[in-house]
């Protein structure tokens, strides 16, 4: 039977109602936070505070000011707006075939007087051992991880970076640029302590950062920025800098002061379970930005070097939206104006999200019947070819649903 | 085939009776009732069009409004270049009749168009050609389409007449003949008149 939805009504209603019960407890601590981020105190003495605290969570570091809020500078007459993304189809281990596929979006929209676009995608498949597998260089140790499941995500990023400095290589000198990718520029999901330096090494340092520092490098002959954005956000990192501000002890050591007090009644917890999208939300006007903080994301700080992670918060019409973006970008004045007023625009074009990222998501998406239809033709050539095409058991007996 | 005809389209679904076509730009649609052809080995197939629109490419993808802080609707293009790669122009034709070895047959033609076939718009002295016999208004009168076909029939006289020496007479001498094939329907018939410069 399909699921049947009213069995599970009742706590769908139960879970509405907590979720009044939090939303009235959360305004107190949203105003506590608005009240904490205008008023911060001594900056120099919080921006000390936050480089000797030792908490729980992650932090932004100040890196101007706290609250500044900046609007956007003109719109350049001519500019153009590049943009990569991607989806997957992942190995099925029940089909014979071992072999999946990354299909990347690609999009140029040049505006200005000579307006232009291009919209394309670019499917590869990945069959072979040597790229469905990684493994350490000849003479390490350590054992061959496969590219499947949430590591084939981070290769398809890769390759989202890769296809994205491509474009980024033919674009007409003389113009200002932007480069936009969908999601954080921070790989999150390389920082579980489950994979080898290698896997690290290749998705990363070989990848995303090789091909970021490749468009960096094309600064030289344009004005070409970098930034990838997050819509409706719901990191929390400049809320949990503002804890700083009311923890009572002078260097903040969460396992040394409060491991013994329950959640909820730590002194900083008067500011629990506010986001940063909402205190920006309050605190910032129609196309203004927040000031530009510093990740302080492990794996940005440790190993992205030059090209390590700030963002800032940008109201953009219905929502507030987290723009990341490398340091070589944020600690450009002209190349920051250019992203902040570049987003709002390809936002305004794009009913509240950026036109380009939506455009490269339709080129990229790989639905469904895309799915079957490619395993279809999998078939069709293994049939061709008398290769065997019997597929598991448990397929088969999902695919011809008997009773 | 006449190298001076203009391609417009291409084929993009047949049938014997008629096709669709996709434009290569963006509105260059042809206007109701234009004499178009495909060519099929030696022969064309000659056909009116009818019933154009300009719609999304993908099916699930609804244009919406965008224009509204924008001054002339050229600069809701020149805002949003994309739209050109998503949208398409089409149109629906009708099947007239073909040419075999450089004669014209106004019946239907054994096969349909072969998709992806290209369409050219018919110059003024193949129109004026193909339109010497007027058996044409058999399948233009009996065409089903989305369209009024009262409207559609008016609009290729209309069409054609211009490219006659004397529109008034082919205008006159078409007239003749619809009031022959509309003998038993006489709302059709003054419908149509109306419509044309008699």
């Amino acid at each position: 039977m399909s699921l049947d939805l009213n069995k599970v009504a009742g706590s769908i209603a139960s879970m509405a109602s907590d979720l009044v019960l939090q939303g009235l407890k959360r305004v107190d601590a949203l105003n506590a936070a608005i009240d904490k981020f205008e008023n911060p105190g001594d900056l120099t003495t919080l921006k000390k505070r936050l480089a000797q605290a030792k908490t729980s969570w992650l932090l932004a570091e100040i890196s101007g000011s706290l609250n500044q809020r900046f609007e956007p500078s003109e719109l350049p007459p001519d500019y153009i707006v590049i943009a990569t993304d991607g989806s997957q189809i992942d190995i099925d281990r029940h089909h014979p075939a071992r072999c999946c596929l990354v299909n990347i979006g690609r999009v140029y929209l040049h505006y200005g007087q000579n307006p232009d676009c291009f919209l394309e995608s670019e499917p590869t498949l990945f069959s072979s051992t040597e790229e469905l597998v990684l493994k350490p260089e000849q003479g390490n140790p350590g054992r061959e991880i496969s590219i499947e499941g949430p590591l084939l995500g981070i290769k398809r990023t890769v390759e989202e970076f890769r296809y994205l400095s491509h474009l980024a290589g033919k674009l007409p000198a003389g113009l200002p640029a932007l480069a936009l990718v969908d999601g954080s520029l921070i790989m999150w999901g390389l920082m579980s302590k489950d994979l080898p330096d290698f896997v690290i090494d290749a998705m990363l340092d070989k990848g995303v950062l090789k091909y970021i520092s490749e468009i960096e490098k094309l600064n030289f002959q344009n004005q070409l920025a970098l930034a990838s954005y997050i819509s409706f956000p719901r990191s929390t990192d400049v809320i949990n800098s503002l804890r700083i501000t009311v923890c009572p002890h002078q260097v903040p050591d969460c396992d040394k002061f409060c491991t013994s007090i329950d959640s909820g009644e730590r002194p900083c917890d008067i500011l629990a379970g506010v986001v940063d999208r909402e205190l920006f939300w309050a605190c910032l006007k129609d196309n203004q930005r927040s000031d530009v903080f510093i990740s302080q994301s492990k794996i940005s700080k440790t190993r992205y070097g030059c090209n390590q992670i700030y963002f800032f918060y940008i109201k953009a019409g219905i929502e507030i939206a987290r723009v990341e973006i490398p340091e070589w970008v944020a600690c450009r004045p002209e190349l920051l104006h250019l992203t902040h007023s570049l987003i709002l625009d390809q936002c305004r074009k794009g009913q509240g999200y950026p036109v380009a990222l939506s455009e490269a998501h339709e080129m990229a998406v790989v639905s469904g019947a895309d799915r079957q239809n490619f395993f279809y033709l999998v078939d069709e050539y293994f049939t061709a070819s008398n290769l065997s095409t019997s597929s598991s058991a448990k397929s088969v007996s999902k695919n011809n649903r008997w009773i | 085939m006449d190298e001076t005809s203009l391609r417009i389209a291409e084929v993009t679904q047949a049938s014997t009776a008629g096709f669709f076509a996709q434009c290569y730009e963006l509105f260059d649609l042809p206007a109701l009732g234009s004499l178009i052809k495909c060519r099929d080995g030696k022969n064309e197939i000659v056909a009116v069009t009818c019933n154009a629109r300009t719609s999304s490419l993908e099916p699930g993808r609804r244009p919406i409004a965008r224009g509204k802080t924008e001054i002339t609707e050229e600069d809701v293009f020149r805002s949003n270049p994309q739209l050109r790669q998503l949208l398409k122009s089409e149109f629906e034709a009708v099947v007239l009749g073909h040419s075999f070895d450089n004669e014209y047959y106004h019946y239907l033609p054994p096969r349909p168009v072969k998709l992806h076939s290209f369409v050219y718009l018919c110059n003024p002295d193949e129109i004026a050609a193909f339109s010497q016999s007027l058996e044409f208004l058999s399948l233009l009168t009996s065409a089903r389409t989305e369209i009024p076909s009262e409207e559609l029939v008016a609009a290729c006289i209309r069409f054609i007449s211009a490219c006659h020496a004397e529109p008034a007479t082919f205008t006159a001498a078409a007239g003749k003949k619809l009031a022959q094939i509309f003998v038993d329907d006489y709302p059709k018939l003054r419908t149509i008149l109306l419509r044309l410069k008699l």
